[in-house]
């Protein structure tokens, strides 16, 4: 426990900056619907008839003249981008933090088995993806009864609840990343976060590389999807769940049996 | 009565890939001791350190600390050590007290008397963030974190490197008051003034190996002598460590005007086992 505390306090103004950054973007962005809202019904035939650009987006399938279209297809696309950054930054620095830092030989000579460490730090990540999550939300619900519209709360859990999977999943990938490198790779990181989110826009126009929808988290936690099939994909969300598992267990078992310099 | 070993290492061989780390270290450490582990820099003294904690994975061989296996029950083993790396760094955003705390609450002890105790000593400032100290302040905190559960075992590695020599004097205060309570010390360095006066046994390694393992005063005796010769008008100056005979026997040939053989110093010894 005390591992945890002493990573959610390190990563605090981290965590503040980020949630503050991707919560009030995603505020403001809501609160410019009303101003919109006019406009946006023309735009919204357009958006429409632009062929493979509104598949890619999800304009094909919602409205972006109402609240819940433009949130799908506007503001999640916000929220998403900037949670996976988050996550895979947050996943990334976890471990290999200390080896860049020159403090891996003060943590991991304290009377605590390193798979402990290793779990806590873990955890540490779980709870900062969560608190950002959670954050953000908070900030998107201001923005809800400051435009006096909402989405349906039903699809608004369930899209937020994949989001935190899909956030979780790319954290426990880069943690994975971690336990493999002895320097923080931040850039790699959130290039990875990118690419994953540019895989979910490919596969959705280029049939032949349909495939690649198993690859990236950013499909199953579609807002547009979500809010159109009222639910979340069972099996790409069990894929998520298993994918996250297993990167998180590799990272456990390859950080135990690594030299730490 | 006969006294256990604090630290017995038995053929430990630690290789980074095809790089040597350390090959076939065997010592032993008496309870009660202070021991000075001695060689030049990379001759593999933090590696051996490193691997008795578990930092680093060995390939071959087996470690005990305190009477345990330093693999297999390292969490038991790490409660009773103290350890200052030679690398002193902690967190830096965090205030000094902070770390302290932390190194405390992570042994689930409330040091907070003894740490303050040793703040006082050593002259730590608490409120002072860890980017904003020197190297010998960082390691003043490490030192106080090593110490302050009161540990059996202390293991330090260059400890006096950036400390200023008043606080040199008081880190080895502190290092013989906790050795008269029963705390075996383990002292890795290569000063050797620093060895011959507070160590009571050392073990020179040199390329990852241990070339030798003695008491401090049998380390400094020895059949070298230093050797100098004013002779046909030259003077010559060099280390002799063969057959005393012998070398009067080669000196008798010579037009000798003077000569001094004399003891060599420690340095010189501990620089002969070097080279």
């Amino acid at each position: 426990m005390t591992i945890l505390k002493h990573e959610l306090k390190m990563n605090l103004k981290m965590l503040l900056i980020w949630t503050v950054c991707v919560g009030a973007s995603c505020l403001g962005c809501i609160l410019l619907f009303n101003g919109l809202k006019e406009s946006m019904e023309e735009m919204a035939l357009a958006y429409a008839q632009m062929g493979t650009f509104s598949t890619a987006l999800g304009l094909d399938k919602m409205n972006v003249s109402t609240m819940e279209g433009f949130y799908a297809t506007e503001v999640a696309i916000i929220f998403a981008i900037g949670g996976g950054m988050f996550a895979a930054m947050t996943g990334v620095m976890a471990l290999s933090k200390e080896e860049e830092g020159h403090t891996a030989e003060f943590l991991y000579t304290l009377p605590l088995r390193r798979f402990a460490i290793v779990l806590w730090k873990y955890l540490s990540v779980a709870v900062l993806i969560f608190l950002f999550n959670v954050g953000c939300i908070c900030l998107c619900l201001a923005g809800f009864v400051l435009a006096g519209e909402a989405p349906s709360g039903k699809e608004l859990a369930l899209f937020h609840g994949a989001q935190f999977f899909m956030h979780l999943e790319t954290g426990s990938i880069c943690f994975l990343i971690s336990a493999c490198c002895k320097r923080k790779q931040t850039g790699a990181a959130l290039g990875f976060a990118v690419l994953l989110y540019v895989v979910d826009l490919m596969c959705r126009v280029v049939p032949d590389i349909e495939n690649l929808k198993y690859v990236t988290p950013y499909y199953f936690s579609n807002a547009a999807d979500i809010f159109v099939q009222e639910k979340v994909d069972g099996s790409m969300l069990f894929i998520a769940v298993c994918v996250t598992i297993l990167a998180s267990g590799l990272a456990v078992v390859i950080y135990q049996k690594r030299d730490l310099s | 009565m006969e006294r256990k070993n604090a630290i017995e290492i038995k053929d430990l061989t630690k290789t980074y890939g095809k790089k040597r780390g350390v090959t076939h270290i065997s010592l032993s450490v008496e309870e009660g001791d202070i021991f000075g582990f001695l060689g030049p820099n990379g001759a593999g003294k933090s590696t051996t350190i490193r691997s008795m904690l578990g930092l680093l994975r060995f390939q071959e061989g087996e470690v005990r600390i305190l009477q345990s296996d330093a693999v297999k029950q390292q969490t038991e083993v790490l409660r009773q050590v103290g350890y200052m790396p030679s690398e002193t760094m902690f967190y830096p955003t965090m205030k000094a007290k902070d770390v302290i705390r932390f190194a405390a609450k992570v042994r689930n002890l409330d040091c907070t008397r003894e740490a303050e105790r040793l703040c006082r000593i050593l002259e730590v400032d608490g409120e002072k963030k860890i980017e904003e100290l020197s190297l010998g302040n960082r390691k003043k905190i490490s030192i106080v974190c090593a110490m302050q559960h009161n540990p059996r075992l202390l293991i330090f590695d260059e400890p006096t490197s950036g400390l200023d020599p008043l606080m040199q004097e008081a880190f080895f205060q502190l290092l013989m008051e906790y050795n008269k309570q029963g705390c075996t010390c383990f002292l890795s360095s290569h000063v050797l003034s620093e060895v011959e006066s507070y160590c009571k046994n050392a073990a020179i390694i040199k390329e990852g190996k241990i070339i030798k393992t003695d008491t401090v005063s049998n380390l400094s005796k020895s059949n070298m002598r230093r050797v100098f010769v004013r002779a046909n008008g030259q003077e010559k100056e060099f280390v002799y460590t063969g057959d005393m005979k012998e070398l009067i026997h080669k000196l008798d040939g010579m037009e000798v005007e003077d000569v001094l053989i004399r003891e060599p110093s420690l340095e010189e010894l501990f620089m002969h086992y070097y080279e």
